[in-house]
């Protein structure tokens, strides 16, 4: 089966992702994708939320922080920054603290609380699943392409989000049970209840945040994983783990891309030993990968003479993963 | 609702009262159980989202946060009580 008829065979999906180790083309490989669906005329995104702004990169645009920004038709890229929200979003609780209780200045232990909490690990990821879920939830494209931050990342989270969601079930009882409490109180004392709890309503809040963003990556219809690969014995070993441990958290996967393989032609030629060995080895780590993920290979992608910058080169490679001319 | 059930319970004449008279002392002792009960959860409620602030690690500080301005008037008296008890777990219940 070739990528496109993989990609374009259920109606229902909307989100594409690519995970992979670092370094072997998820960034080309979602720019590329972007622009063959905006070429077909569909409305695409493509985010990131990595902080080394790859997508600037490639696009050769600054687009860092700067929201949705329209590369060609169809063609929207945006890229995260993280910090900067985790910034805002502080900004955010300091003021709805001040509002609410009429403070000039937030009190010191709640001051050095907030401040802290950007020290945690979990909040840049925390942040960029919710970033995330904004973009989502926004709504306005045909298609969502992330390209995803590196696997363990990904997985980082996706084990939180159980363990988050968990958690969330515990304190949401408890505040449950507090709210009989109560009412029982009020009863006894012959009074009403009255305010609402708006802590209980935050809490739905969240549980609903979580809740998307874990969906977002293992919807069966919605969503479609593929693991970009090279021909190489170590990479493929890592996938082949990674692609477990992603199974376990049921994350669809669609199949396995193939980048950078040197054409077999040149064997025929004058090459020097150095690309022969090169080649060689790479047919090697085909034939490996063939047996282990056989079908589930959609694309083989050819190593190109230059690096993938500019609407130009996107364009090449995307004609070399769906196999037709865009021109 | 409750007042109405409470006229309807005194039209009994000295029967009526002591009847009442013994569930109102019950639903005070009740009630301040209650109010006692309800405290703890609280103090339980902070300890469990924004337990970090004594040093216990907490899980997801992303989300905790949202829930921080709730509970600004409740911190120092929990943070008092917290760190009073002779072990702290005796103050979960």
């Amino acid at each position: 089966m070739s990528f496109a008829d993989e990609l374009l065979r259920y109606p229902e999906r909307r989100y594409i992702m690519f995970g992979g180790k670092g370094g072997l083309g998820k960034t080309s490989f979602s720019a590329a994708t972007a622009y063959y669906l905006a070429k077909k005329g569909k409305k695409v995104l493509v985010f990131s939320v990595d902080p080394q702004a790859s997508l600037s990169d490639i696009f050769e645009r600054d687009i860092f922080g700067k929201g949705n920004v329209e590369i060609m038709p169809n063609l929207f890229a945006c890229e995260v920054d993280a910090d900067r929200r985790i910034r805002d979003y502080q900004e955010e609780i300091r003021k709805k603290i001040m509002d609410m209780y009429g403070m000039k200045k937030i009190p010191e232990e709640i001051e050095s609380y907030i401040k802290a909490s950007s020290a945690e690990p979990a909040m840049e990821e925390s942040a960029i699943f919710d970033a995330v879920v904004d973009i989502i939830v926004e709504g306005g494209f045909d298609y969502y392409i992330y390209d995803l931050v590196p696997l363990g990342h990904a997985l980082y989270y996706l084990s939180m989000a159980s363990i988050y969601d968990a958690w969330l079930e515990k304190i949401t009882q408890l505040r449950e049970q507090m709210r009989e409490y109560d009412k029982a109180i009020a009863t006894m004392k012959r009074e009403e209840v009255t305010e609402e709890d708006q802590i209980y309503k935050e809490l739905l809040y969240i549980k609903n945040r979580i809740g998307t963003s874990s969906k977002i990556m293992t919807d069966k219809e919605k969503t479609a994983f593929f693991f970009v690969i090279t021909p190489e014995r170590m990479t493929i070993a890592d996938t082949e783990k990674a692609a477990t441990l992603f199974r376990r958290y049921n994350v669809p996967i669609a199949g396995y891309l193939v980048n950078r393989v040197i054409d077999k032609g040149l064997l025929e030629r004058d090459i020097p030993d150095y690309l022969r060995n090169r080649i060689l080895s790479q047919d090697e780590a085909m034939k490996e990968i063939k047996d282990r993920f056989g079908d589930q290979v959609i694309a083989t992608v050819p190593e190109f003479d230059s690096e993938i910058k500019g609407l130009e080169s996107i364009r090449r490679l995307a004609e070399a993963m769906f196999e037709e001319s865009l021109r | 609702m409750g007042d109405k059930k409470g006229k309807k319970k005194r039209s009994g004449g000295i029967l009526g009262f002591l009847r009442d008279f013994t569930y109102g002392m019950a639903t005070h002792g009740m009630a301040r159980h209650a109010l006692k009960t309800r405290s703890s959860m609280e103090h339980l409620f902070i300890l469990i989202t924004m337990g970090d602030m004594l040093g216990i690690p907490i899980l997801p500080p992303y989300y905790s946060l949202r829930l921080l301005p709730y509970v600004v008037p409740q911190i120092t008296t929990w943070k008092r009580r917290m760190l009073r008890e002779k072990d702290f777990v005796d103050s979960l219940y």
